[in-house]
């Protein structure tokens, strides 16, 4: 389980001297200009998902991985590879299908000859994991292993093949997309797998004047450029400051207290809970509405956390750490409905922040 | 958008010289293609449509309806460099898109490895029996389609333009298929329907292939040419009217949308995407300059609802129980979205 202190990004060290000193006020607000530049060069080709993008964002920003869950052809795949531009990193999509083997994500060796010696070796091929951003599409379609193979990497930012282990390239995310329809043939992601990811977002059609929109724009001759607006070093650097921002006591109380009382079998639990659910969010869920906030109240260029910041990233945090149980499927209640009820249970402390 | 009513007569004015060219331009394929296709007049003008868009196309039928020959021929007729790939169970993605081997060079005798392009390096690929082949394999092809690139070993080489995969699929209950989840078959601009052909055209064909004539057909376009034309379709003006009708009958295919019709949620388990909505638009656009028109109109838009729409709408349980088919719901819908005034 990773805490706050663990998980920095080791700095290169040729890059060390390019460390800028900077308050953190200085820093808040380049960061929170950093993010109206982004949303202005991803607004040049994507039309509405406000929330989604603003969540992917989020999640980048605290270095997290993210789980999309939506039907095909909602334009998931511009929209990362968007961000992606407009961040200056590398991008790679890999298709999930049922014959997908964990070498077509991590590499493979292959045998090849030292020009200079002559003598043969194994050398390592490196597999489409080995860059910034990764989407996995349609994850639940590939088999266990593989997708084990995928969350190991999102995990440990390594993959080892045949004993030996290479480091991936930082940053590195993952933002997988699940298909909601069509459940036949599918393997539902593992509940202790799902937990890997930071955020889960729900992806719907866009209104129809916005559809209306995106049909006018694609299908004529103007093509909008995504102008880079922040190198991978620098997200880097920013998601430090993320890291770094003071929370006060009552809202972690507030946090660990929305997570924990979300697992039926605590003796806190609320009666709904107990009635509808049949698994409740880890320690992760805590970390995660944390993190989150704090890269939510630094976007906004606040260098101080509010409940509200916790709040607005609790769907996000919740909706794939509760687990619903049959009761609750019978009576349409899904895990939106338990994070909102969560919410008006437990109280937000007194002091206002 | 932006532009003011005059510059826009303008732009319109430009352009009508180059809509003539397209109109031309489709004569002249379909006058050669008449040569050796007997009837499939509405495919022929589908495939048209969807190749001067810049679409890919998924050809449907059952076997024996000449979809093979239409696609040698227009290949022929465009001048277009043509690869043919029977899709099958042990079929591989490096079998597509081509592979690395290592290879000695003659002068020094060091051994390097080298990219051997693989068939998808051409203008026009026929992906035959399609859903013969597993998941991955299906998979690198749509990725091909997609970003029109192949990246192996860490280089990106550019596949030619311009750049078509016409892909035909075995029927679905036939064993040992493996059905193109809908997310892929999202990838296709079109999936045009190929029929038997009526008794006279039949006697027709009959007389001919065993005949002793041989028929030679003429190039009358060039790829470059077609490439250029798919800018020019792309200018063409989608009025606002019939845009909004467009995504007025994709949304009402959906059946989580609210105020979706009540057949639409008792018949439909998914709806078209947004994908369907810029595929109209984007079809209606092309059929109107092959018409050598600067405009859409409803009909352009009647004429490629359904090619666009067939593979895109999952049919429920219940519309299978009730013998409800694609088309017959696709039509219902058109029949209750609101025509536009005045268009």
């Amino acid at each position: 389980m990773a805490t706050e202190t663990t998980a920095e990004p080791a700095l290169a060290p040729e890059q060390e001297g390019q460390v800028i000193e900077m308050s953190a006020e200085d820093a808040i607000a380049a960061i929170s200009q950093g993010k109206e530049k982004i949303l202005h060069e991803v607004r040049k080709v994507i039309v509405g998902q406000n929330q989604v993008v603003e969540d992917v964002i989020t999640t980048f920003f605290a270095g997290g991985h993210c789980l999309i869950t939506g039907v095909p052809g909602l334009a998931k795949t511009l929209l990362i590879s968007s961000l992606g531009r407009a961040l200056d990193l590398k991008f790679r999509r890999v298709q999930f299908t049922p014959d997908l083997m964990p070498a077509d994500i991590t590499g493979t060796e292959v045998l090849e000859e030292d020009r200079t010696t002559g003598t043969r070796n194994m050398k390592f091929r490196p597999g489409p994991v080995f860059t910034n951003i990764l989407l996995a599409d349609e994850i639940n379609r590939t088999p266990p292993k593989t997708q084990a193979a995928l969350l190991e990497a999102m995990q440990e930012h390594q993959v080892t093949v045949s004993g030996v282990t290479y480091a991936l390239e930082e940053p590195f995310f993952v933002l997988a997309t699940q298909n909601p329809i069509e459940q036949e043939g599918t393997y539902p992601l593992p509940e202790i797998q799902q937990d890997r990811f930071m955020f889960s977002l729900i992806i719907d059609y866009l209104p129809k004047e916005q559809e209306l929109e995106v049909v006018n724009s694609t299908t004529s001759v103007n093509v909008q450029d995504v102008a880079k607006c922040i190198d991978g070093y620098t997200l880097m650097l920013y998601q430090e400051i993320v890291r770094q921002t003071p929370v006060a006591e009552p809202i972690i109380r507030y946090a660990v207290e929305l997570t924990a009382r979300s697992r039926p079998g605590e003796k806190d639990a609320p009666q709904f809970i107990k009635d509808y659910v049949s698994w409740g969010a880890s320690i992760r869920g805590s970390h995660y509405l944390i993190l989150g906030a704090k890269a939510r109240a630094v976007l906004s260029g606040r260098p101080y956390v509010t409940i509200k910041d916790v709040q607005s990233v609790a769907a996000a945090v919740l909706r794939h750490r509760i687990v619903t149980n049959f009761r609750a499927e019978s009576e349409g209640i899904n895990s939106e409905e338990i994070i909102r009820r969560l919410q008006e249970t437990v109280s937000p402390p007194k002091s206002g922040l | 958008m932006t532009s003011t009513p005059l510059a826009e007569t303008n732009e319109q004015d430009e352009l009508l010289p180059h809509l003539a060219r397209i109109k031309e331009a489709r004569l002249t394929i379909l006058r050669e293609m008449r040569k050796l296709v007997v009837g499939q007049e509405e495919a022929l003008n589908q495939i048209l449509i969807g190749m001067f868009a810049g679409g890919h196309l998924m050809l449907q039928g059952p076997p024996g309806t000449a979809k093979t020959l239409v696609i040698v021929s227009l290949a022929k007729v465009m001048n277009l460099d043509f690869k043919r790939i029977q899709f099958t169970p042990d079929l591989m993605p490096s079998d597509i898109s081509g592979t690395e081997i290592l290879e000695q060079d003659q002068t020094t005798g060091h051994r390097v490895t080298k990219f051997v392009a693989g068939p998808v390096f051409c203008n026009l690929v026929m992906a035959d029996e399609i859903n013969r082949t597993p998941p991955k394999t299906q998979a690198g092809l749509l990725e091909v389609m997609q970003e029109r690139q192949v990246t192996i070993g860490g280089q990106t080489y550019p596949l030619p333009k311009p750049f078509y995969v016409m892909a035909t699929q075995i029927s679905m209950e036939q064993e040992g298929t493996y059905p193109l989840p809908e997310a892929q078959q999202d990838r296709f601009m079109l999936s045009i329907m190929m029929n038997y052909l009526t008794d006279d055209q039949e006697i027709e064909v009959v007389r001919h292939s065993t005949g002793s004539t041989r028929v030679v057909l003429e190039r009358v376009i060039e790829g470059a040419e077609l490439l250029e034309f798919t800018g020019y379709v792309r200018r063409v003006t989608l009025p606002p009217q019939i845009g909004q009708f467009i995504v007025d009958l994709t949304c009402a295919t959906r059946p989580s949308v609210a105020g979706c019709p009540d057949f639409v949620k008792d018949y439909v388990s998914w709806g078209a995407g947004l994908r369907a909505s810029q595929n109209i638009a984007l079809a209606s656009k092309s059929a109107a300059a092959l018409e050598g028109r600067s405009v859409v109109t409803i009909a352009d838009v009647r004429k490629v609802i359904m090619p666009v729409l067939r593979h895109r709408i999952g049919l429920s349980f219940r519309a299978e129980v009730d013998r409800v088919s694609i088309e017959d719901l696709i039509g219902k819908i058109v029949a209750i979205t609101p025509t536009p005034q005045g268009a």
